[in-house]
């Protein structure tokens, strides 16, 4: 039986692929990106402990595929009225690659729209394991550089760039990159003039872009862990125009949202 | 001076005025304090006074008669329409005959009590204490219920059970029939009556619907010779003068000639809305389908050459005018109907009698204007069904992105088939419009009692733990047994209360003038207090689904699931309302540990939709005094808050006399927290097609949800979920940055408040003070 850890089912997400969805949170990521917003879903796939009000609470419960099935199927109707469905989120989806194909596969075939957010930065058999399942890859593209993203995020770009390449050639999957633009880090002119160079190379032709937030921060709190970006203001309106005509400039089409 | 035109050659009164003319209007109606007017009281009694030993019918309508013969009228600067209930805006008027005693009660507190405060002057009060009280003392209405009131119905009352209203007012919750006033004219009716007389000279209805069409008449005489002083007034030639001379001419064809134009009919309309005001004194003569009925003259207006400008001009009069009425309401009644809800309510679109879907350029102005006025009344509603064009789905939805809960949506899937089961023709069910706040009716052929009772189940469920305490070996079924019995016991009570304010109301106040505009009475000669009307149905609100829904799931699991503690340690725990650290702690965990109706736990939800349907069916086994069906209705408006009053602590965790769920089939504040789609979810359970009376749902939204484009799409697709789903009405409260501030005072009330942004998962009461503060700062612009 497939299990998974999942830390958060959310419904009525409006902002996570097309139409009206639920988002399915699996909990495990090999980053460590210092603006995550879900850091409880960092590190390696078991649950953790956090800390609300002074009581211990676990983060993270394992469900069987028929478990979280019946979670989706509760919104089918109003999957139908939108065009939405679920989407896979987290951690990072791909280091539960079999139990997330499985519940992707499973709910395609009740005629459900697919969608998942990932960073991708695993060997290309995860990414794999999930395409043929998937209609909507909701793709972050974080640090281009390859030292730096070594180092200050735990990425390997070379798995990141594979498994972009291999979503954009899976022809039945949509491919919309997306780029959290973290004052000081991602949002940085040089990596930006990079992720343009590549989309470029990739011949494509749209982006989303997701300005920096705080949400996150009270997380770090509850999970008593120090929170580097606690200090980093958010980025202006201007600033995110800015970046937005650089990309508009570049013939990349730019969508700024969730915040505004 | 001569008449100038206009151009396109229109009439020189259409010349419209500068967009600021409707905001100065508006701010004339709300400058001075609401005062009580006791006109209307003085002239209909002293009418009383001269008609001692006549039928009461007659009696009633010559006193409606004395009143729009008498009663002082005005036409406010700017006007276009006429007809102003009182001269001064927004006054309350007084019915001694139906209940003189509660304004006694109230007389030195009106004027600063908690909700919809009146002055009343030392010298009315004089005068109310020495005449008109003395007068009404031992003769009024009221009088009569509380004489016909049988022991067992005060018993229920006493046992805080049910509620009987309508005791203190005359007819409302009905829509006249429109459509023919304004197809026919005020001169047709009183031909038809004429010719009735002639051929049943016996029959009282018919005499007395005469001599108040014929005072109707005069009252267009009066406003005709008022308005015909005012342009002789004007020194200079003026628009104004023209406009009072059009005004002039426009009464006197309108006291019998048939409307032409859509200015003719909006006057018809609301002349025959004050009449009616002035006959019963009563909540909620609603308008029915105004974009409907009104489309024809619409069209002939614009065919015409009437400019779209001219149009708004005159509905926004008459938007105003719908606010100059407010109805005066005992403390207790304003505290379950607050805010004066006089119920001009209107429903546009939804289903025509050929099954399709209804809208037209009217229906669009009517929201527009909307946008412009954004005043309480009318209070527009959307008809949805299956067929509803997204161009209108998407206005509707705009609209509600305002953020004022207006408009209200009601799912024609779901009254359409709700009507039918109670007999009503396909051609009625589809014509379907809203009466009063959320209640349902079939305009101009119903008289619907829609707001007689309230039937309060949240309470019959407390009676019924406290009768079992002592009782060995409680098992689970025998509680839903012993609950399902007294609400049998209690629904042939209701049932027996409502029809002696049934009767009451046949036997004191006949409205003759209202029955003429309602299918059959024209026709049988009865009164709609008699059972003249077509369709004679009695509205029981059940209250309090959603806290027995979680009341019933946390006894069942706490105590015969679990085993966590006896039922007889869980009821007196109860009755000490949950005092003590133990209590405290019993609360918190039947609070957190149990699962809630709104979550979409199917279980809990259907076994609260049983007991919903045993109350309905229970319900269908009675006839009214009209020989028509009680009809069970899910909603309480403000009731919430006094109702909840009524009972004790219960087993969702709730406290003795704490608020219940609000609306009606609301999930209870606090205890939902997976969103809107789960809440629609849990409520479809419940089936809504038997709320044929009216159901009340009330969704909170966050607004950046519904932001640009991509958010009304995905808002018009949740309202086709609503729709599939089932459920009767839903109306919105847009979370401002007045709630997210409560939230953060009070974050047990908003567990549900997710924050959405992509990729991220939290709720708002989780985020750190700083993080909300800059949601909140942001909430302002989110649209």
């Amino acid at each position: 039986m497939e299990r998974g850890l999942i830390f958060n089912i959310q419904r009525y997400a409006v902002h996570d692929g097309s139409g009206i969805r639920t988002v399915v949170f699996l909990q495990g990521c090999p980053l460590h990106c210092l603006w995550c917003s879900n850091p409880e879903s960092q590190g390696a796939v078991k649950p953790v402990t956090w800390y609300k009000n002074g009581q211990a609470k676990t983060v993270g419960q394992w469900y069987t595929l028929d478990a979280v099935l019946a979670e989706i199927e509760k919104d089918e109707i109003f999957y139908q009225t939108s065009g939405g469905g679920i989407t896979l989120s987290g951690g990072e989806c791909l280091v539960q690659a079999d139990f997330s194909a499985a519940l992707l596969r499973a709910v395609k075939s009740l005629g459900i729209p697919t969608a998942i957010e990932t960073t991708g930065a695993l060997p290309i058999t995860a990414i794999n394991k999930v395409l043929p399942y998937t209609d909507e890859v909701l793709f972050d593209l974080k640090i281009m550089a390859q030292p730096l993203a070594k180092q200050v995020i735990g990425d390997n770009v070379a798995f990141v760039k594979a498994s972009f390449e291999a979503a954009l050639q899976a022809s039945e999957t949509t491919v919309i990159p997306r780029i959290p633009l973290i004052p000081g880090y991602t949002a940085q002119m040089d990596n930006l003039h990079q992720i343009i160079d590549y989309l470029h190379q990739c011949g494509v032709k749209k982006v989303h872009l997701l300005p920096f937030h705080q949400y996150g921060s009270q997380k770090y709190h509850d999970l008593n862990r120090a929170y580097a970006l606690e200090k980093t203001p958010l980025l202006t309106s201007e600033a995110i125009t800015q970046i937005h005509d650089l990309f508009t400039a570049e013939n990349i089409d730019a969508v700024v949202y969730g915040l505004d | 001076m001569t008449t100038s035109t206009t151009t396109n050659d229109r009439p020189a009164f259409e010349t419209t005025r500068t967009n600021t003319h409707l905001e100065t209007m508006k701010a004339n109606l709300f400058r001075q304090k609401r005062q009580i007017s006791l006109e209307r009281a003085k002239l209909y009694t002293q009418s009383y006074q001269q008609t001692i030993g006549e039928p009461t019918i007659i009696r009633r309508a010559k006193a409606t008669a004395a009143i729009l013969d008498h009663v002082a009228i005005s036409i406010r600067p700017d006007e276009r329409l006429v007809g102003n209930r009182t001269i001064r805006p927004r006054s309350g008027i007084l019915s001694p005959e139906m209940d003189p005693y509660w304004i006694m009660s109230e007389i030195d507190t009106i004027d600063h009590r908690p909700q919809d405060q009146f002055e009343f002057t030392p010298e009315d009060k004089i005068y109310y204490q020495e005449v008109l009280l003395p007068y009404w003392s031992g003769h009024s209405m009221k009088d009569f219920i509380n004489a016909q009131i049988t022991p067992d119905v005060q018993q229920a009352q006493k046992d805080l059970v049910i509620k009987l209203n309508q005791t203190d007012k005359g007819q409302g919750h009905i829509i006249m029939d429109f459509e023919q006033i304004l197809q026919h004219g005020l001169g047709y009716f009183k031909q038809q009556l004429t010719e009735k007389i002639a051929q049943q000279p016996m029959n009282d209805f018919f005499k007395a619907a005469k001599i108040v069409f014929e005072a109707v008449t005069r009252h267009f005489d009066r406003y005709a010779d008022l308005a015909a002083r005012l342009a002789q007034a004007e020194t200079t030639p003026s628009y104004r003068q023209i406009e009072l001379t059009e005004m002039a001419a426009m009464c006197r064809r309108l006291r019998t000639a048939k409307p032409t134009t859509f200015y003719e009919a909006l006057q018809l309309l609301w002349l025959v809305s004050i009449a009616a005001q002035y006959e019963s004194n009563a909540s909620s003569l609603s308008l029915g389908r105004m974009d409907q009925y009104l489309y024809p003259f619409y069209q002939t207006s614009k065919a015409q050459g009437t400019s779209d400008e001219f149009i708004r001009e005159i509905l926004g009069d008459f938007y105003l005018k719908t606010n100059d009425v407010v109805l005066l309401r005992s403390a207790e009644s304003a505290k379950c109907f607050a805010g004066f809800p006089t119920g001009y309510t209107v429903a546009l679109g939804g289903y025509d009698k050929y099954g399709q879907y209804a809208v037209n350029p009217l229906s669009y102005e009517m929201l527009d204007l909307y946008e412009a006025i954004q005043l309480p009344q009318p209070n527009l509603s959307v008809r949805i069904n299956a067929q509803i064009p997204r161009r209108f789905l998407n206005k509707t939805c705009e609209t509600i992105r305002l953020g004022t809960g207006i408009p209200m949506l009601f799912n024609d899937e779901v009254c359409v088939p709700g009507f039918l089961s109670k007999g009503v023709t396909l051609d009625d069910a589809r014509d379907y419009a809203v009466v009063g706040c959320v209640e349902t009716t079939i305009p101009g052929k119903t008289y619907g009692l829609h707001d007689i009772a309230l039937f309060n189940l949240l309470r019959i469920f407390e009676l019924t733990l406290a009768a079992l305490k002592d009782v060995p070996e409680v098992t689970y079924d025998l509680l839903r047994q012993t609950l399902l019995a007294n609400i049998d016991h209690y629904v042939a009570i209701v049932t027996k209360g409502s029809d002696i304010v049934d009767l009451g109301h046949r036997t004191f106040a006949p409205t003759p003038f209202l029955s003429t505009l309602i299918s059959d009475c024209l026709a049988n000669g009865q009164d709609v207090t008699a059972g003249g009307a077509r369709y004679n149905f009695s509205g029981i609100q059940g209250i309090g689904e959603p806290n027995l829904a979680d009341a019933l799931y946390a006894v069942n699991q706490l105590v015969f699931v679990n085993h966590e503690m006896t039922f007889k340690a869980l009821v007196q725990q109860l009755d000490h309302n949950f005092a003590g650290s133990d209590g405290e702690a019993l609360r918190q965990h039947l609070i957190h540990d149990f699962d809630k109706y709104g979550n979409d736990n199917a279980e809990l939800d259907l076994e609260c939709a049983k007991i919903f349907r045993h109350f309905a069916l229970e319900l269908d086994k009675y006839k009214n005094i009209r020989g028509g069906a009680f009809n069970a209705g899910a909603y309480t408006v403000s009731a919430h808050i006094p109702l909840g009053h009524d009972v004790g602590a219960t087993p969702d965790g709730r406290k003795a006399h704490d608020q219940l769920a609000d609306g009606g089939l609301s999930p209870m504040v606090g205890r939902d927290h997976l969103g809107p789609t789960a809440v629609l979810k849990s409520v479809s359970k419940i089936d809504n097609t038997l709320a044929v009376n009216g159901s009340l749902l009330n969704l909170k939204f966050s607004p950046d949800t519904l932001k640009g484009d991509a958010g009304i799409r995905k808002f018009a697709d949740f309202l086709l979920a609503f729709t599939q789903l089932k459920i009767r009405h839903v109306q919105f409260n847009i979370q401002s940055k007045a709630t997210l501030l409560d939230a953060q005072k009070h974050p047990e009330n908003y567990a549900g408040l997710v924050v959405r942004v992509a990729g991220y998962s939290a709720f708002f009461v989780d985020l750190n003070k700083q993080i909300q503060d800059d949601i909140i700062a942001r909430a302002e612009h989110r649209l």
